[in-house]
């Protein structure tokens, strides 16, 4: 018995990859690059990288474990328990919302305020997200083919201008080895992982492929291709533009773009920019629409997100929901100029979310010890350990370097504590006196039934 | 003792959510441009159905098909109970006593005409 339609591993990883691309990247990778020394930023990017592998060895044995759309909120449950599944979940979806959100349109105006100046930034965003609430409740998806056109298309564009601005500049690596202070390191690492945030976002088609097998594969293949290009693409833009100027722009890939090829330079990274976040923003979308469906659905969120269109069928109230936060996250983050904590603060939830997947490999391994793993990881509990102590230190870096990351994310996951401790068991009790007192499945009281 | 659904049972709920399904014109026209065939397997007894999705109306047969579009694992009591809408199936799905096989889109579907049909 074979599904009918199936995705490959090109799609798996132009996805994993795709989910990570976005205009909010190229600042991070600044960013990296402000933290250490010479043109050492590689060292951190690729530090990043290998750590994200270990990440994504653990999300590969839950994957194959559970293989399931629901994700961490799965994985936890059966790890831990409901409550801590549903918290970190929650949790974890605002974060992505505000922090994806409200980064990325801050850098996206920027963007197109440099080619357009005429017009104020916030009618970018609000147009970029009419379109994407568009195509949201009309259900057309950014995916397949279109998605696979659009990474590789990215990648491609991202190597050539590395390549062009390293041919101008006769480029020569100058103290490549010698990257500073291990502080400076290691928050050049925790923001590095930044970088590829989303990649993990790619389980939920576990049960769209083939072989579960796939999805570690493709993740993989993805990390490595980043990794390498994202290393590339940050060295040249610290060898083609000063570092200060660089860290000073909010749009620093613009100043690259313009450095290295002038007026032309400038439409192809708006193109570059416009494509990245659109996908960033649309899977943003269609992942945190969905949840709050599932959790209607479960009655752990108001049963009206559950509402999907007649006509689409899309939960267009949860899709409509989230375009008034992201039109209220942007508008805040356009006034505030505050989008770099916001970018820590998604860096510091997903290092928190990569040590809780390793925290529940090893979990599971003693729960569900007898239960077919496609994918187990070697070295007994090696890798999960490290996933554990690398990712809470680097949260940890993160949330010291920065109090009002720390502030703004404990008071997100107070809130996220109180809401599943007071409004959920609310709306499971409303759910429960509004059910037919009666089930609707015939009694087997007085029935002989074999199966039993 | 664990409690198991029958294979009769299993093909009772299924019969009852076709009827429903088929009752709902509503759900007959918004569905037909949907075709779909759906694999429903139990895993703690030996049972198989298929539901077949063609221009709107459903039909159910017994045993499975050669490639389903979805397909819809969990146990005998589960299925039972999901297919007579006692219980919803994104609790099962959420905590992974439900597994479905497909695309996202049509694991949506799916959920949505149970919604229809049992209502919340």
């Amino acid at each position: 018995m074979q599904l009918k339609r199936v995705l490959t591993l090109r799609t798996v990883v132009a996805t994993s990859a795709g989910l990570t691309l976005a205009s909010s990247t190229f600042v991070a990778a600044v960013q990296v690059a402000g933290y250490v020394l010479g043109d050492t930023a590689w060292i951190a990017i690729l530090t990043g990288g290998v750590l994200c592998f270990l990440a994504a060895a653990c999300f590969s044995e839950l994957n194959g474990l559970l293989p399931t759309a629901s994700g961490i909120r799965l994985y936890f449950n059966r790890a831990f328990n409901e409550q801590v599944s549903l918290t970190v979940s929650i949790l974890y979806m605002l974060v992505v919302i505000i922090g994806v959100v409200g980064a990325e349109s801050y850098v996206l105006s920027r963007v197109l305020s440099e080619v357009f100046p005429a017009l104020p930034p916030y009618l970018w965003i609000v147009l970029l997200l009419l379109l994407v609430t568009g195509m949201n409740i009309r259900g057309v998806k950014i995916a397949g083919v279109f998605q696979e056109v659009i990474t590789y298309g990215l990648l491609a564009s991202m190597f050539a201008l590395s390549l062009i601005a390293f041919y101008k500049v006769n480029f020569q690596l100058n103290t490549p080895f010698a990257p500073g202070g291990a502080a400076g390191l290691i928050n050049a690492v925790a923001v590095g992982v930044f970088l590829f945030v989303g990649f993990e976002w790619v389980t939920p088609l576990a049960e769209e492929v083939t072989q579960v097998k796939q999805i570690s594969r493709g993740m993989m293949i993805a990390l490595g291709i980043l990794s390498v290009t994202y290393a590339v693409f940050t060295v040249s833009m610290t060898a083609v533009v000063p570092k200060g100027e660089l860290l000073a722009s909010a749009a620093p890939q613009m100043v690259f773009a313009r450095a290295v090829l002038g007026s032309p330079g400038t439409v192809w990274m708006v193109l570059i920019s416009l494509a990245a976040s659109v996908t960033t923003f649309n899977a943003g979308l269609i992942s945190v629409s969905r949840f709050m469906y599932a959790s209607a659905r479960e009655h752990a969120l108001p049963a009206i997100f559950s509402r999907v269109s007649m006509r689409f069928f899309t939960p267009w109230v949860a899709v409509v929901t989230l375009f008034f936060i992201a039109l209220a996250v942007a508008g805040v983050t356009l006034l505030t100029h505050r989008y770099l904590v916001l970018v820590e603060m998604a860096a510091a939830m997903e290092s928190i979310v990569y040590a809780l997947a390793g925290l529940s490999v090893i979990s599971l391994r003693r729960r569900m010890p007898e239960q077919a793993r496609p994918y187990r990881i070697r070295g007994g509990y090696t890798i999960p350990v490290l996933t554990i102590v690398v990712f809470t230190v680097l949260s940890a870096s993160v949330l010291a370097a920065d109090l009002w990351v720390l502030v703004d994310l404990a008071a997100a996951f107070l809130a996220c504590l109180i809401y599943v401790n007071t409004a959920v068991p609310y709306l499971k009790k409303k759910y429960e006196s509004r059910r037919p007192a009666a089930r609707r499945r015939p009694s087997r009281a007085a029935e002989d039934t074999g199966g039993r | 003792m664990q409690v198991l659904a029958t294979h009769a049972e299993i093909t009772d709920s299924l019969t009852v959510f076709a009827d429903n399904y088929n009752k709902n014109e509503r759900l007959k026209i918004m569905n037909r441009d949907w075709n779909r065939v759906v694999v429903i397997r139990a895993t703690d007894i030996e049972s198989l159905h298929t539901l077949i999705l063609r221009d709107g109306v459903v039909s159910l047969k017994e045993g499975a098909s050669e490639n389903p579009d979805l397909t819809v694992i969990s146990d005998s009591e589960t299925l039972a109970d999901i297919f007579y809408g006692d219980i919803t199936p994104t609790e099962p799905y959420n905590n992974g006593t439900l597994r479905i096989m497909g695309s996202e889109d049509d694991i949506i579907r799916l959920d949505f005409i149970s919604l229809m049909i049992w209502g919340e």
